[in-house]
């Protein structure tokens, strides 16, 4: 068993403070409003998910969601 | 998309846009309307006549067939059928993934049909209620579900008041029916989609929900939520009755089933549903319309859809993959017509005004973004633009491709791009200054007039 962790910006709550960014800014990409888009939403190393960790607990509307879940450690190509 | 679990994927190897082999032959092209000779799905009678009463749809067809759940899934998985709500989803992926997620399965029928020019959806649920109840029945069945919800939009001539009536002859007749509810929603572009509609059934608000897991897995009330288009159940309906393998063959080598469309714009009849059989054109729908020539442009697969030129849709077969190499899907099976003495810039500046109007107001791509793109397409559409406003207009469109909970931005930002690829020499015209050849042109499509976008609180999504 792993755990895996997936990120996202949920676009319904996002309202551009772009904190996310500074807590966690090689993840996270702005467009020109600063409303946030994730880079990749899986997070492995442990010096990341700290700082999503940072990231979503700044996020005032709680847009930044971190879900971790156990999974099977053999895992199949996903259809993105 | 993160659909279904991976085992299910392997479980069906021939996907849905796969040809169905040599020996399986093609059936010649046929296409005709409501009534017709050449059609099946919307074999009957005529749009003249009312709603098919139970009798007549059961003389014509023969009783449901007492298929259980797993003859149904093998049906789904036979005939590959396809969501025809614009996804294009396989439904026997759909059905699995609603299988294996814990909690008692709600079933929707997506009657809704926001496009505001489709009509095959409200034409089938007016005309052929029971053939949409017979789907939805089925579908049921697939998933053990006691209980249907069918969803429609309220507007003048709305669909409920007809099914209602089906569903009363359907109890009378003492039949294997679920439980059936029929349900209107708020008339808005964004509140069919189907993350929408299960929010609203749920007692929600018809906005589109951020998810991050399918709704066939997890909808609004945490049980697996099934939404099915109403032409989807339709179609299963009817391939219960001629088997998946007949069923299958009606389509083309690339798209499984029948097919229906809605022609609009700059034609005889706008509004007019055909249904096409085989490995029929762009063209020869539009000429079963009385188009005898290919016209400037066609928007293919509704108001956010893609302008094909005329000549190039013309002679494009009508089937995904098809359309998938011209940079279009058939979305909703609209065939928007443009003429050769119209404006494009101006019918495409009054789509995106209008669809920046319809978003739910949730997404800074949708709040932000839509309204800039709907500005700059009306300063090309009057000539006031400059070059460097039609760039920064193209990127300001992928800018807001796959940032918002739906696809809504997306489809807005496609329908500009292909716009400006499809109509460079406009532009170019425009940005010089030079005539436009539909300055005088009355409005071709028939774009609604434009609204605000509610925000949350009061009832404008209830």
């Amino acid at each position: 068993m792993e755990v895996s962790v997936t990120i996202r910006i949920d676009p319904t709550r996002c309202r551009g403070h772009a904190i996310c960014a500074l807590f966690f800014a090689e993840g996270v990409e702005l467009d020109q409003w600063g409303f946030g888009r994730v880079v990749d939403d899986r997070v492995d190393s442990g010096r990341l998910l700290r700082k999503v960790r940072r990231a979503a607990a700044a996020c005032p509307n709680g847009a930044f969601v971190v879900s971790e879940r156990t999974t099977p450690a053999v895992r199949t190509a996903r259809s993105s | 998309m993160t659909g279904s679990p991976d085992v299910l994927l392997l479980a069906h190897p021939p996907g849905p846009h796969r040809g169905h082999g040599p020996d399986v032959p093609t059936v010649p092209v046929r296409i005709d309307e409501l009534g017709g000779a050449d059609a099946l799905v919307l074999s009957g009678p005529s749009a003249t006549e009312g709603a098919e009463r139970l009798l007549d749809h059961t003389v014509r067809w023969g009783p449901l067939p007492a298929h259980d759940g797993a003859r149904v899934r093998s049906l789904l998985r036979d005939s590959r059928l396809d969501g025809r709500g614009g996804g294009g989803f396989p439904l026997v992926r759909k059905v699995d993934t609603a299988l294996l997620a814990p909690g008692r399965p709600v079933v929707i029928v997506n009657g809704s049909e926001s496009e505001p020019a489709s009509r095959k959806d409200r034409t089938l649920c007016r005309h052929r209620p029971h053939l949409v109840l017979d789907g939805a029945a089925l579908l049921a069945r697939a998933l053990g579900a006691d209980e249907v919800v069918v969803h429609t939009h309220r507007r003048p001539g709305s669909s409920a008041g007809r099914l209602a009536t089906a569903i009363v002859e359907r109890v009378r007749a003492g039949l294997d029916d679920p439980a059936w509810h029929v349900s209107e929603g708020p008339d808005r572009y964004v509140a069919g989609e189907s993350s929408a509609v299960a929010s609203f059934i749920d007692g929600g608000e018809a906005r589109p929900r951020f998810t991050t897991r399918p709704l066939a897995a997890n909808g609004p009330s945490g049980r697996p939520t099934l939404v099915s288009n109403a032409e989807t159940v339709v179609q299963l309906a009817v391939a219960a009755r001629i088997g998946a393998a007949a069923w299958n063959a009606r389509g083309a080598p690339s798209s499984p089933g029948p097919r229906l469309a809605t022609l609009a714009g700059a034609v005889p009849r706008p509004g007019l549903v055909l249904e096409l059989t085989g490995n029929g054109t762009i063209g020869d729908l539009l000429a079963a319309g009385g188009i005898g020539a290919p016209p400037a442009a066609v928007l293919v697969g509704g108001f956010a859809g893609t302008w094909v030129r005329g000549d190039e849709a013309w002679q494009t077969p009508y089937t995904r993959e098809a359309l998938h190499c011209v940079g279009a899907s058939p979305g909703c099976g609209l065939l928007a017509v443009l003429p050769h003495d119209a404006c494009p810039l101006a019918e495409t500046a009054r789509l995106v005004r209008y669809l920046a109007g319809e978003s739910a107001g949730q997404c800074g791509s949708c709040v932000a973004g839509l309204p800039r793109l709907a500005d700059a397409m009306d300063a090309l559409a009057d000539g006031s633009a400059r070059r460097r406003g039609v760039a920064r207009m193209a990127a300001l469109a992928e800018t807001v491709v796959g940032s918002g909970a739906c696809a809504h931005p997306d489809g807005v930002a496609l329908l500009v791009r292909s716009t400006l690829d499809v109509f460079a020499d406009d532009v170019v015209r425009h940005l010089g200054g030079g005539p436009c050849r539909g300055a005088d042109h009355p409005p071709i499509l028939p774009v609604p007039a434009a609204r605000s976008m509610p925000t949350t609180g009061g009832d404008a999504w209830r």
